[in-house]
């Protein structure tokens, strides 16, 4: 029955309860899509990173000819590979790639790009998340080309002097599919080095990362390092569950050690941040550097951080005025049911038994309230995901790590949500309820006489 | 025969901007159980502060109250509402029905107060007093829906649902016409005599003062008579 009565009360409110519970769903609604956004940033930065730069975990590491210089490689890359399989439970996937750091010049232009050399037939991730982009996109004179085509198969990749860029570097290129670059850059030795490669796709953009990601199939890459055959950048683990990764990192690091290599201290930045720090050490020779996924887009994390801020921020300052709102609304319904309160202290309601009263009716209208504002942001979010909207601005995408508007709902972020309101409310109405549960019987029967 | 109600040498005081208005002036007084005792006195008389001092909802400045033996001076504010939920029962001129509730509901609501009944005794006590107070066919009906006759029957249904000692009633007449009014007193006298329930009500009409078998006369704060009416012999 108290529940009842907190029920009708409530309804009672009429307007003002309306107006609260709206403007609660309304808040709770916004949160739900900016936490959805981040999320989906965040979707987007693992797919990318874990797609284009990184496995879950990396065996990575740096080999050191001379003390003064280091290159981000590895070498006994079966030996590397065969550790970590017999290491890990619960590998989905083991591959490696080999990196590098080169200028690509075209006939229109030239960029900087970071190199990955694949073996294409382990690559089945890659090949499952990348989409070949629509000429559209990134070719400026169609000439009667359709827009809507698609050029290329990264497959082709397979073949020697091969590339696969991505729609902006195309653009800033000025290429398309069969058109050749030119790779320059240093061996180990320090010599310059170029090698002339035809394009054999270009995708969909798929983060940030993709600006500067170009793959060639590991033989161009061997080739234009003066490599061997048994050097690699990284080995590359993905896991069954990504959550593993920082406790398989730590098994790895144990287990590399006791199998005779030298393993570096956790530095949680992305391998080409280490250059500096690994160049100042004297050592030379082999070294392992193992990393989550996290730490190989550690770079990318403020974007996260930003969108974490400003939601808080935002949210902080709207959930103050929903308080305020519910707590004046609360004084409010005390003073107007000064005698029913004094009443039902009367005919013997304890106190405690006043206070939950308000409190219900506070949790009550938090819980509706949230419930409709956070299944509505959630169903939007949802929606606006299912459309895809395009993002016209670069410079959006850049920052949200995706050509198009990307939404994630996490149900119990949801829940969270759900629950943390709520209990907003109540706190918001403990003043107000306190005032009404202390307050004397005696306001019941008038004191006049 | 111990009296359920005693008040002794009863002193209470209120400030009022810098002055203090003295509401009792030493009263003393004793109810025996299942009396039917009116307490009236022209406005000002303090006859609803004494109804406040039985009732438990206010102390006294000065002087003892006890209830059923119990002095309400030495009990915390729990206990005192233990004591109201389980001794006593309130009937209010104004009524003070919960309005979202329905009529049986407001009934119900010091029994669940109370605690340790299932729903089906509750629901049989509530049917019983509620066809007690002759509103059987409103049982689902809120009070807005009710005339001012029939809300203070609501009001008399609520304060002996849980089969108080003692029933309060700060003028219950007040604020209905004169037919329904004595209508309400013909209840609460029957419920008097069936059930020897105490009733103590305030009023400063005749009419009212007739239907009580002890009238108790404040003046000023202080008792100026007490004596048995025409009624109880």
């Amino acid at each position: 029955m108290f529940a009842l009565m907190a029920w009708r009360n409530l309804r009672q409110g009429g307007r003002r309860t309306t107006l609260l519970g709206l403007a609660l769903a309304m808040v709770t609604g916004l949160l739900v899509l900016l936490m959805s956004l981040s999320d989906g940033v965040n979707d987007s930065m693992i797919k990318g990173a874990t797609s284009l730069a990184a496995g879950h975990v990396n065996v990575a590491g740096f080999y050191k000819a001379t003390p003064d210089e280091g290159f981000p490689m590895i070498t006994e890359t079966g030996k590397v590979k065969a550790v970590a399989q017999e290491a890990v439970a619960g590998l989905a996937t083991v591959i490696d790639r080999h990196r590098g750091w080169s200028r690509v010049v075209s006939d229109a232009g030239s960029i900087w790009a970071a190199l990955y050399g694949v073996s294409v037939e382990q690559e089945q991730r890659l090949l499952q998340t990348l989409r070949p982009a629509r000429l559209g996109d990134y070719v400026e004179d169609l000439d009667g080309l359709d827009p809507d085509a698609r050029e290329g198969d990264m497959r082709d990749l397979a073949e020697a002097d091969t590339a696969m860029l991505f729609v902006t570097q195309a653009r800033r290129l000025g290429v398309r599919v069969g058109d050749a670059l030119t790779i320059r850059t240093e061996t180990l030795r320090g010599q310059s080095n170029t090698v002339d490669v035809r394009i054999v796709a270009v995708m969909d953009d798929l983060g940030l990362m993709s600006n500067w990601s170009i793959f060639l199939p590991k033989q161009t890459i061997l080739q234009l390092y003066g490599l061997d055959d048994d050097t690699t950048g990284a080995v590359m683990l993905y896991l069954d569950d990504i959550e593993r990764a920082p406790q398989v990192m730590e098994q790895l690091r144990t287990a590399y050690a006791e199998a005779g290599f030298d393993v570096m201290e956790h530095d949680p930045r992305p391998f080409f941040a280490k250059f500096q720090t690994i160049s100042g050490q004297e050592w030379t020779g082999q070294k392992i550097d193992i990393t989550t996924w996290t730490d190989e887009v550690s770079f990318l994390v403020w974007v996260i951080t930003a969108i974490d801020s400003v939601s808080a921020l935002l949210i902080t300052i709207l959930t103050i005025i929903i308080a305020v709102g519910i707590m004046n609304a609360l004084w409010i319904a005390v003073r107007e049911r000064t005698t029913e309160i004094g009443t039902l202290r009367a005919i013997g309601m304890s106190r405690g038994r006043v206070l939950a009263m308000f409190l219900t009716e506070a949790l009550m209208l938090g819980l509706f309230g949230t419930l409709i504002g956070a299944v509505g942001g959630a169903l939007l979010a949802v929606g606006v995901d299912a459309l895809a909207i395009p993002i016209p601005s670069q410079a959006v995408q850049a920052i949200l790590m995706n050509d198009r508007l990307h939404l994630v709902v996490e149900p119990a972020e949801v829940l969270g949500v759900i629950v943390g309101f709520t209990v907003m409310c109540g706190l918001s109405a403990l003043w107000p309820a306190a005032r009404a549960a202390n307050m004397p019987p005696i306001t019941a029967i008038h004191i006049t006489e | 025969m111990k009296p359920i109600v005693e008040l002794m040498d009863v002193v209470k005081e209120f400030p009022l901007g810098k002055v203090t208005v003295r509401a009792l002036r030493g009263v003393s007084l004793q109810i025996g159980r299942g009396e039917f005792v009116a307490i009236a006195g022209p406005s000002g008389s303090g006859k609803t502060t004494l109804l406040n001092q039985v009732g438990c909802v206010d102390t006294p400045t000065r002087g003892t109250v006890r209830i059923d033996g119990q002095s309400t001076s030495e009990l915390a504010e729990s206990a005192l509402t233990k004591l109201r939920l389980h001794k006593l029962g309130f009937i209010f001129q104004t009524f003070n029905l919960v309005p979202v509730l329905d009529l049986a509901q407001n009934v119900e609501l010091p029994l669940l107060l109370k605690g340790g009944l299932t729903r089906g005794e509750r629901d049989r006590r509530v049917r019983e007093i509620v066809d007690q107070v002759g509103l059987t066919e409103q049982l689902g009906q809120r009070p807005n829906e009710l005339s001012g006759g029939q809300r203070q029957r609501v009001a008399i249904a609520r304060a002996l649902v849980t089969g108080p000692n003692i029933v309060l009633a700060d003028e219950p007449t007040a604020n209905l016409d004169s037919a329904t009014g004595e209508q309400i007193l013909d209840l609460m006298e029957r419920l008097n005599r069936d059930q020897e329930t105490t009733f103590i009500f305030s009023t400063h009409d005749s009419r009212v003062m007739a239907h009580a078998r002890r009238l108790v006369t404040l003046v000023d704060g202080k008792i100026s008579s007490d004596e048995a009416t025409e009624a109880a012999a």
